[in-house]
């Protein structure tokens, strides 16, 4: 019933463990490892590479991503490609890579029991992977083929087009799985020469969440430190994104409805001004569900967020069949809270949610990995992870309704659907737009 | 091994006032009203998770009402006696802190929420009070309407979506209404309130519904709330799934293709379906497909190796959807674009060699059955997701079949497979669709080859 947009872009970090297996960090061979014991039969770890798509220029769009696809699907100098896998598969273990916009993962996901076994296999991806000339080109059309897919979804077509307009000339501009033009040009040579040159200690971290023991991962994490040289040191570089008016951008499509996202600014993760900004983002999302879809029946999905990263931007997004209503509604919104505020029981009420969200985000390794590592990037303290509760409970009201207001003004807006069925000045112009009482929204 | 599979299937028609099986930690009870109550305790965070699933869904629609469980479903949030409006509702959810959706599926309707576990009793109210006391209002309606079919226009979008819906009307004939849960636009753009209640009349009733309560909860409390609030909810007279019986699928009788333009796809796609087995008639089938399909997304597998390996496809999946009215049996298919026909004939290839004795190694099926062991412990790491995993299998198949799946998954043998590769796919008529843009369609021409 509910769109699941919001639980997915939301990317607010929750916490963690039980009172008696604390989580603790070390440095092992001068490579930071924070461990998360679980209580469960799951191990989950990732190798942290920070930089995302600052490690890279525009026309190079896509090498980390190439990169970390060939350790697992090129072999290594132990096993060649279909050996590597068949390991991994006789016992359902997962070792993947994945690129970001501000950092990249290379993550071993197993059974506790099989940890033994699998971990060799982890090693060697990383630190002796064969880059076979033959797979690497299957990877490559394979890569090219996905971003046609990705092109041929909406939502994901309609993401990078609106990153491409909002954050032109900007590091966010550039897609981590790269274009069919700069995949095509990237050669294998290029790729090993980047793969040697972004594995650094300098420059990764690691998370560990499950049962082993600090023993253990000392010894498997020093001798895997050892093989990875120190490198210079890396800080990941913090933009503000601040559009300095609002503008509009087209593209027909004939999609059987029109997908609408606009960019706006938003605090960083790692001031002060990120908790209060955390509430005034839920809250926001369930006025504009609110007034959107229940009061006026335009959309399955409005959504509004902030996403917290290097380059923290807010968001609306819409599906709709009545645009020119749309528009006029959610500006009318935002006035209207930047008028009124946010009440003190809303606030209150989005607290409880959050309690909610951090157990809730809180249940698989996977996902808690994921947040203690988005804590460390992001926020640059992974103990952040879990004290989310806290670090909210002091916000008042009057701190929300500052952070909304800075921080939503001028939007980005960019558009794919039917273009004659919208009126791009009521998304640009100053005066917010009245909404048309006797027009039918579909 | 054969008895396990017959146990599972006359267990399904005599449980209804046995103790089901169930795994460690469920605990069972059937309300005198004939609703079922199962609560799950599992300490992990300190959350709970309560969920009401009814049988209902696609499959008990005729074309009259395509799509109308699903409207119902939204509407569930809409209004009711103690919250009047939506408004209200959505502002109890925010004072529960809850997290909460609920899905509409071709044999299942949900819904659920989770919350802090001291929020157990006013949770289980609200679920009450939405689930019994429902208010149509028109004017509600006229507003929901347009969002329950915008749901329907976002996947119409999606070229995966139009493949499959392409697809399944004609797998399943004059009866896709009953496999189709996004339903038809102008039955969703014409429902009434009264089409509401009649739904609610037919299946929203106790003895075709079953209440989960999961997480950090006291079962004998959990009963206790369950058996105070819902106990008097008045049950049907006959068990709706007896009352309103469900129409038989026609099979296939001949194997179809086609081939469809759309501007969004910006890389073909290809989809292929057979009708498989169903929990009613062939209980090890349905095992056996899920372990068929494991060996094949394996990397050794001969599949894998044909298609993957050698560089003609991004990706090429082997599925069966577990149901209680035939399931389907699907491959859907990512080819590179200039090996499109290289990478189809291969796939056909393949397809016929499903059935031969060599096609998988005892090794592989013994891999296979290690990682859905493992799979299993993976679907069962995340305490507040049990409640729709457990709810899925009541509905499509029994409590019994869940609790002794991964037993009789263990048993199953090549000869199992091969049984079912042969009753359900091997020589027998299938539907192929692909989608492509037009210019892909001009360039690689695959009418030339993907046909009859």
């Amino acid at each position: 019933m509910k769109n699941i947009f919001f639980c997915f872009c939301f990317l607010i970090v929750v916490k963690a463990q039980s009172q008696d297996n604390k989580a603790y960090d070390m440095t092992v061979n001068g490579v930071k490892v924070i461990v998360v014991p679980s209580g469960n039969e799951i191990v989950q770890v990732d190798l942290v590479i920070k930089g995302g798509v600052q490690n890279y220029s525009a026309d190079k769009a896509g090498i980390e991503r190439l990169a970390l696809t060939a350790l697992t699907e090129c072999g290594t100098l132990k096993d060649d490609k279909n050996s590597f896998k068949n390991k991994l598969d006789e016992v359902d273990a997962q070792v993947y890579g994945s690129a970001g916009k501000d950092a990249s993962h290379f993550q071993l996901n197993c059974i506790k029991s099989d940890f033994e076994k699998v971990w060799p296999s982890y090693v060697d991806a990383l630190t002796v992977p064969r880059f076979d000339a033959k797979e690497f080109q299957r990877i490559k059309d394979e890569a090219i083929n996905s971003l046609r897919r990705m092109e041929s979804n909406p939502d994901a077509s309609l993401q990078r087009m609106a990153m491409q307009v909002a954050f032109n000339g900007m590091d966010y501009a550039k897609f981590s799985s790269g274009t069919i033009e700069s995949i095509q040009k990237i050669s294998l040579q290029e790729t090993k020469d980047y793969y040697k040159s972004l594995l650094t200690r300098s420059r990764i971290f690691i998370v560990v969440v499950g049962d082993v023991s600090k023993e253990d991962l000392q010894t498997r994490i020093s001798a895997l430190a050892a093989k990875i040289p120190q490198g210079k040191p890396f800080v990941l570089k913090r933009v503000s994104y601040v559009p300095q008016a609002s503008t509009f951008v087209a593209k027909p499509k004939e999609n059987a409805t029109n997908y609408i996202m606009g960019v706006s600014s938003a605090p960083h993760p790692n001031t002060k001004e990120y908790y209060p900004a955390t509430l005034a983002s839920g809250i926001f999302y369930d006025k504009m569900f609110l007034e959107v879809r229940t009061n006026n029946g335009l959309s399955y999905a409005p959504s509004a967020y902030f996403s917290f990263g290097a380059t923290p931007y807010s968001v609306m997004y819409v599906t709709t069949k009545d645009p020119d209503k749309y528009i006029a509604v959610s500006r009318n919104l935002v006035d209207k809270i930047k008028k009124e505020g946010f009440a003190s029981d809303e606030v209150k009420n989005m607290k409880n949610t959050y309690a909610t969200r951090q157990y809730y985000n809180n249940e698989t390794n996977a996902s808690l990995c994921f947040m203690v590592a988005n804590s460390e990037v992001v926020q640059g303290d992974w103990h952040k992870a879990f004290t989310l509760k806290e670090d909210l409970h002091p916000v008042t009201p009057a701190d929300v309704n500052q952070v909304f207001n800075k921080y939503i003004g001028n939007f980005t807006w960019v558009y794919q659907g039917d273009t004659t069925k919208v009126t791009p000045t009521l998304f640009t112009q100053k005066q917010t737009p009245p909404i048309a009482k006797d027009k039918k929204a579909f | 091994m054969k008895k396990i599979f017959l146990m599972l299937g006359v267990a399904a028609a005599i449980s209804s006032s046995a103790q089901p099986r169930l795994p460690k930690d469920y605990h069972w009870q059937k309300l005198d009203n004939g609703l079922e109550v199962v609560v799950i305790e599992n300490h992990k965070v300190p959350l709970a998770t309560i969920e009401i699933a009814v049988k209902n869904g696609a499959y008990t629609e005729g074309a009259e009402y395509s799509g109308l469980s699903h409207l119902f479903e939204h509407m569930f949030f809409k209004a009711n006696k103690d919250y009047p409006d939506q408004a209200k509702f959505l502002k109890r959810t925010q004072e529960l802190g809850a997290i909460w959706n609920g899905t509409t599926g071709t044999e299942r309707v949900n819904y659920f929420f989770t919350f802090d576990k001291d929020s157990l009793l006013g949770g289980l109210k609200f679920m009450n009070a939405a689930i019994r006391y429902p208010i149509y209002r028109e004017e509600d309606m006229q507003k929901e309407r347009p969002v329950v079919d915008g749901e329907f226009q976002r996947a119409e979008s999606d070229p995966g979506f139009q493949l499959w819906i392409e697809s399944n009307r004609k797998v399943w004939g004059d009866l896709f209404t009953r496999k189709n849960p996004i339903g038809d636009h102008q039955i969703i753009n014409t429902a009434s309130p009264e089409k509401m209640m009649t739904i609610k009349d037919k299946y929203y009733v106790p003895n075709n519904s079953l209440l989960v309560i999961c997480g950090d909860v006291n079962p004998q409390q959990a009963f206790s709330y369950a058996k105070n609030i819902f106990g008097d909810w008045k049950p049907a007279d006959a068990d709706p799934q007896i009352k309103y019986p469900i129409p038989d699928f026609a099979p296939i009788t001949k194997t179809e293709y086609f081939i469809k333009e759309s501007s969004i796809a910006q890389t073909p796609m290809i989809m292929m379906t057979w009708q498989g087995p169903d929990f009613r008639n062939d209980s090890i089938g349905t095992v056996a497909a899920d372990v068929f399909s494991k060996i094949l997304s394996l990397n050794s597998s001969k599949w894998q190796q044909a298609l993957i390996d050698k560089g003609l496809a991004t990706s090429v999946n082997v599925s069966y959807q577990t149901s209680r009215y035939v399931g389907p049996i699907t491959i859907n298919i990512v080819p590179l674009p200039a090996k499109m026909k290289e990478c189809y004939l291969e796939v056909m290839n393949q397809v016929s060699q499903f059935d031969k004795d060599d096609y998988f190694t005892d090794a592989e099926l013994a891999r296979a059955k290690e990682g859905l062991k493992r799979q299993q412990v993976r679907q069962t790491e995340k305490p507040s997701s049990l409640a729709s995993q457990l709810t899925y299998w009541w509905c499509s198949t029994s409590l019994n079949y869940l609790t002794d799946y991964y037993t009789a998954m263990d048993k199953v043998s090549r000869q199992d497979i091969q049984n079912y590769v042969k009753r359900y796919i091997a020589g027998k008529p299938y539907v192929a669709g692909m989608i492509i843009n037009s210019d892909m369609n001009k360039q690689y021409n695959p009418g030339e080859y993907f046909k009859n």
